[in-house]
């Protein structure tokens, strides 16, 4: 690790706690630092500020900090996967999939199904199902834009399957669904976060598995299996370690844009490296940090305009994109 | 090191015979033939690429069919005609990648491999360029750069892909030089498919095997054949 490297890491480790405590402070209600100290050691029943920090304030937190590093490394593994920097959960249909199986869960009336487990497997399921199909079609396309207009079918299909699903529902399942798909991160409570956390550690312990093939597959899938490794497995362990950071962030969080797009381009482009090691690390600094003050941004805003995360990183994520495409594709 | 025992090769139908043929260490090897004449085939089937359709392949006396992809990746290392360089890898990086096949799970590198990686890097004079990007280096810069991930594999095979394709005089001299020096300074079996016959002709000492064009057969030749004998027996002139 180079002085450049470390240097960056010390900066990102000092941002991500000051956009860490500056997000725990950043919503419409006033809390200070001993209605914290006190929820936590000295927990009231009877105080709202209390209540609002253990089951508002600290899950929002963590939850944009899983989401963002979640998502960042998703994307990163599947940019490396598929040879492609504009791949990524949300472009090429994985978030879709999981949209899908969400509304089939949540629209179809079975209760055992809306239970937290039930949205939790239906979108690891969809994740994980959507990302084999891509997986499939990259058999047929090395080209990067046709892997993506894939998975905008993907997605435009999807839509079609969910509008029709929508039409069959009730107006309080209608309701719900729609809520879900703006994406939020108020959604998740105290009691969901060690499920959340679970899934999350699970994924992370698999991506450290995933660094010694991925820094291999930068050189192409030839070189990958003279190198010593089976593709198949490699391509297969990724989808499914895609798939559980997408799943599990996009059932608790709805569908995020353009995170798992933006981020790896960034921390690729700050990083200037193609050792995976360095890039797990600053995809999940620079995840967790953007969406920590994405979202300190909306809950600034409360105020005045209401804006959904999925709409934010949109309208961050969606420029930068065509900068990228503009920048490496022209 | 590498042997071949009545050995047809090719996609469905056969392409290529060789009959009883021993490549050994110590020793360079350039394959030479016509464009399609199977010498792309004869070095995918020994990477198991392609099927051995009859006979029996063995590297070290063992049959190529048992070795697993970890134990090949260990025997044999591969470098292509051409390496286009990846942005933001740089040279050292790219070279220690040669390390993998030894490498605990999460490809930690350990002192015996970085040894292994500065001897390389020493051995091809890459020392001034190691912090490089692989991207911005010269097409000569770059093979020469793969051959030395491929010595950190250190596997006693080397194959090659028509590494002088895209090379200038003076570097394509200077490959075949060093490859030459490579399979004797560590006792490895080089094998490089090229169209470059008289450089092969003008270093001493690299064995010759030429792909008969009328039998279908590779022939092993030493050093001391013409050009224009290998010309009669790999090519078919227009003009004639």
């Amino acid at each position: 690790m180079n002085k450049r490297t470390q240097l960056f890491f010390l900066l990102l480790i000092v941002t991500l706690i000051v956009s860490f405590v500056g997000h725990l402070f950043a919503g419409q209600v006033k809390i200070t630092f001993s209605d914290y100290w006190n929820s936590i050691f000295h927990f009231n029943e009877s105080n709202t500020n209390h209540l609002i920090v253990r089951e508002f304030r600290i899950p929002r937190t963590l939850i944009a900090i899983i989401a963002g590093a979640g998502l960042s490394v998703a994307g990163m593994f599947m940019q490396t996967l598929f040879n492609n920097p504009l791949a990524g959960p949300y472009v090429l249909g994985i978030n879709t999939g999981s949209s899908l199986f969400v509304a089939c869960s949540m629209m179809t009336g079975l209760s055992f199904l809306q239970s937290d487990l039930g949205i939790i497997a239906s979108a690891l399921l969809g994740a994980l199902v959507f990302g084999f199909v891509i997986l499939f079609f990259s058999f047929f396309t090395r080209h990067h834009v046709t892997l993506l207009l894939v998975g905008l079918m993907l997605g435009s299909f999807t839509g079609a399957i969910i509008s029709v699903l929508q039409t069959m529902s009730s107006a309080q399942e209608l309701k719900a669904f729609t809520i879900w798909t703006m994406g939020s991160l108020q959604h998740v409570q105290f009691d969901q976060l060690p499920l959340v956390i679970l899934f999350f550690a699970l994924g992370t312990i698999g991506s450290l598995f995933l660094i010694k093939p991925m820094n291999v597959l930068v050189l192409g899938e030839k070189s990958t299996e003279l190198l010593g490794f089976n593709i198949q497995l490699v391509r297969v362990f990724t989808i499914i370690i895609t798939a559980l950071f997408t799943g599990v962030v996009t059932a608790f969080c709805g569908p995020i844009a353009f995170v798992g797009l933006a981020v790896p381009n960034l921390t690729k482009t700050l990083f200037r490296t193609q050792n995976h090691s360095v890039l797990l690390i600053g995809n999940f600094f620079i995840g967790a940090i953007f969406l920590l003050i994405s979202d300190s941004t909306i809950q600034l805003l409360e105020g005045t305009i209401q804006l959904p995360i999925n709409a934010f990183t949109s309208l961050v994520g969606a420029p930068f994109i065509i900068y990228i495409v503009l920048k490496r594709l022209k | 090191m590498i042997q071949f025992n009545t050995v047809e090769i090719g996609y469905k139908q056969a392409l290529l015979t060789i009959n009883k043929l021993e490549l050994k260490k110590g020793e360079v090897y350039a394959l030479i033939g016509s464009n399609g004449s199977g010498k792309s085939t004869l070095l995918n089937t020994i990477l198991k690429k392609n099927p051995v359709l009859s006979g029996n392949v063995y590297l070290n006396s063992t049959v190529l069919s048992s070795y697993s992809v970890t134990e090949l990746a260990k025997t044999i290392a591969f470098v292509d005609s051409k390496f286009d360089g990846i942005d933001h890898l740089t040279v050292a990086d790219y070279i220690a990648l040669g390390r993998t096949p030894y490498t605990n799970a999460l490809g930690r590198l350990h002192t015996e491999d970085h040894t292994i990686i500065d001897a390389a890097i020493e051995k091809l004079n890459l020392g001034t360029f190691r912090n490089r990007e692989t991207l911005k280096l010269s097409d000569g810069e770059r093979q020469m750069v793969s051959i030395a991930r491929a010595i950190c594999q250190s596997t006693p095979i080397i194959l090659l892909d028509e590494p002088t394709a895209f090379l200038d005089y003076g570097n394509r001299k200077k490959l075949i030089e060093t490859l030459s020096g490579i399979a004797k300074a560590e006792n490895k079996c080089i094998l490089f498919s090229t169209h470059d016959i008289d450089i092969c002709l003008e270093e001493k000492g690299i064995n010759l095997l030429v792909i008969n064009q009328s039998k279908k057969e590779l022939e092993l030749y030493p050093n001391t054949i013409s050009k224009s004998e290998i010309i009669s027996i790999g090519f078919t002139l227009v003009n004639e």
